[in-house]
């Protein structure tokens, strides 16, 4: 059960963003964030649907998991979606209750505040899908390190070691839940406090072998001389190609686009 | 009475580029007061397998019955077959959680709904089974006990559930020699009184020394399932899989290579001391 959890999951795949260089798909991303908050007219929102469907096409990754990507984010749809709906005022009205009004334009801005934060989070899974954890963090190291961002090195492997370590505490927690379960442990019935209660078999022995993983890794560190980022050189390289110019271009385009429809 | 798996098939993650067919087709049966032997290397799936027999894990396709109660039914029904199947996971240490010994042990009976002097007595007879002795430990917190008696705690925390069947996964791993052979004595003490015990391992000493039955899984699937004697009779397959025959056997195929005509279907020290002098005496007839 809980192995269905996808988070930060990296979908293997040889598309043409897969083999994007993290920087050029980090900085793609940052300036796509950028312009899909800017854009407000209906023609920039047209704009931004066909350049987001471009992009989600090119990875070749199922669309199912892009949905999957956003469906525990329901809640806070409608909820962003009912605000404005209530909220905004403007143009006809549509539907009048006492105080309440839902107005055209309410109606518009809800959707398309929705159709926003799905698209801020299908890129955002885009770029996990496409890119393996660990030249994620490589990307990210060298790009704090290009603005100056003090202990990049170290804020980058903290990353690192917290993302390696999602699917083994998964494991684990699916393992001690299993064990506990096997002695009439149930952890979905009854009500909160007790549901609370019952979680207490599972966190301190997932807590314990938390720490006891933290310390064999930090010892096997040590072992082998880590001290840090300094002087480290890479195994793999990262390189801008030619395919890396031409997203940061588009990328840029992009935004230039949001920013004259604004 | 028995656990019977018909045509059971398990996949992890279906649907998925990380999908893995874990079992294919598995049919078999446990009876009442067995003593039976799971072997396969890594990756085999002896412990999707063993998962089965309680319920924890649903086949994709296929049933799994415990006395006549289907893991696919309601979850009232989960309980009562994970109350018959007792399950001991690997290092079962590791899901110890509470204060005291006693507590940790008595989590099984008062989840199964038992008032405060009937968990006393099953907390009192399984510290006795696993010979944790009961007022020196139940005070303790189990994490200040060695490694073999918090394991031996782990096992009593599953042996407080009363259960007709035990499913240990690899009950011996990590231990060194000594707790090792004590673990294993407790087990047959066990099986001797009249529970039937499953046990997944990879020490073919171990199977060869107390399981009455082999069961060997190989990719998913059942390659043998027969007397423990009759499946190392096939010690060529079982290398050509990855695993191994016990000591003692190795030792007497090695003699018959060397020209003694021993019989090598022989499992225990005992036996092989008998045949080898029978030979030697000239009784080679």
């Amino acid at each position: 059960m809980l192995k269905d959890i996808t988070i930060g999951q990296y979908y293997p795949g040889d598309s043409m963003i897969h083999r994007l260089d993290p920087r050029s798909k980090i900085i793609g991303m940052l300036l796509y964030m950028v312009g899909l908050f800017l854009v407000q007219s209906l023609t920039g929102y047209a704009f931004v649907t066909a350049y987001t469907l471009i992009l989600l096409s090119l990875s070749r990754i199922p669309v199912k998991l892009f949905i999957k990507g956003v469906k525990p984010l329901w809640f806070i749809l409608l909820f962003t979606m009912g605000m404005h709906f209530f909220m905004t005022r403007g143009g006809a009205v549509l539907w009048e209750w006492r105080f309440l009004q839902i107005t055209e334009t309410g109606v518009q801005q809800g959707l398309l505040m929705a159709a926003r934060l799905i698209f801020l989070i299908s890129v955002t899974s885009l770029l996990t899908l496409t890119t393996t954890p660990i030249v994620l963090t490589d990307g990210l190291e060298y790009l704090m390190k290009a603005v100056f961002i003090p202990l990049a090195h170290e804020l980058a492997m903290m990353m690192t070691i917290a993302l390696r370590f999602i699917p083994t505490l998964i494991e684990e927690t699916d393992k001690i839940m299993k064990a506990q379960m096997a002695r009439g442990a149930e952890f979905d019935s009854g009500n909160l406090i007790r549901k609370a209660k019952s979680l207490i078999p599972l966190l301190v022995p997932l807590f314990l072998s938390a720490f006891r993983r933290a310390d064999e890794l930090a010892m096997a560190m040590e072992a082998r001389c880590y001290r840090g980022g300094q002087n480290r050189t890479r195994l793999r390289a990262l390189r801008m190609g030619g395919m890396d110019v031409a997203a940061l271009i588009l990328s840029a385009a992009f935004l230039a686009v949001c920013v004259y429809y604004g | 009475m028995s656990i019977i798996l018909e045509h059971v098939s398990y996949t992890y993650q279906p649907q998925t580029p990380y999908e893995v067919p874990a079992l294919t087709d598995i049919s078999l049966e446990i009876r009442e007061g067995e003593f039976i032997g799971i072997i396969g290397h890594t990756g085999s799936g002896k412990s999707t397998l063993i998962q089965h027999f309680n319920g924890l894990l649903k086949p994709n396709s296929g049933t799994v019955e415990v006395d006549g109660l289907q893991t696919t039914a309601e979850p009232g029904t989960l309980k009562r077959i994970r109350q018959k199947v007792g399950l001991v996971f690997q290092y079962p240490e590791h899901q110890l959680f509470d204060e005291t010994v006693y507590q940790d042990i008595a989590f099984g009976p008062v989840n199964l709904g038992l008032d405060g002097d009937q968990t006393r007595e099953r907390v009192r007879r399984a510290m006795e089974m696993v010979r944790l002795d009961f007022a020196q430990y139940k005070d303790l917190s189990p994490f200040v006990l060695s490694g073999g008696e918090k394991r031996r705690a782990a096992i009593a925390g599953v042996l407080a559930m009363d259960p007709r069947y035990l499913i240990l996964d690899e009950p011996t791993a990590g231990l060194d020699p000594r707790g090792r052979d004590e673990i294993m004595e407790q087990i047959r003490d066990l099986h001797r009184q009249g529970m039937a015990v499953v046990f997944v391992t990879h020490s073919m000493d171990d199977v060869a020394r107390t399981a009455q039955r082999l069961i060997v899984v190989s990719q998913g699937k059942i390659v043998y399932n027969d007397v423990t004697g009759q499946v190392f009779a096939h010690h060529a397959e079982l290398e050509r899989i990855g695993l191994d025959v016990p000591h003692v056997m190795k030792l007497m195929l090695d003699l018959r290579a060397k020209g003694l005509k021993v019989r090598a279907d022989i499992l225990t020290v005992e036996e092989a001391r008998r045949e080898i002098a029978r030979v030697l005496r000239g009784g080679d007839a």
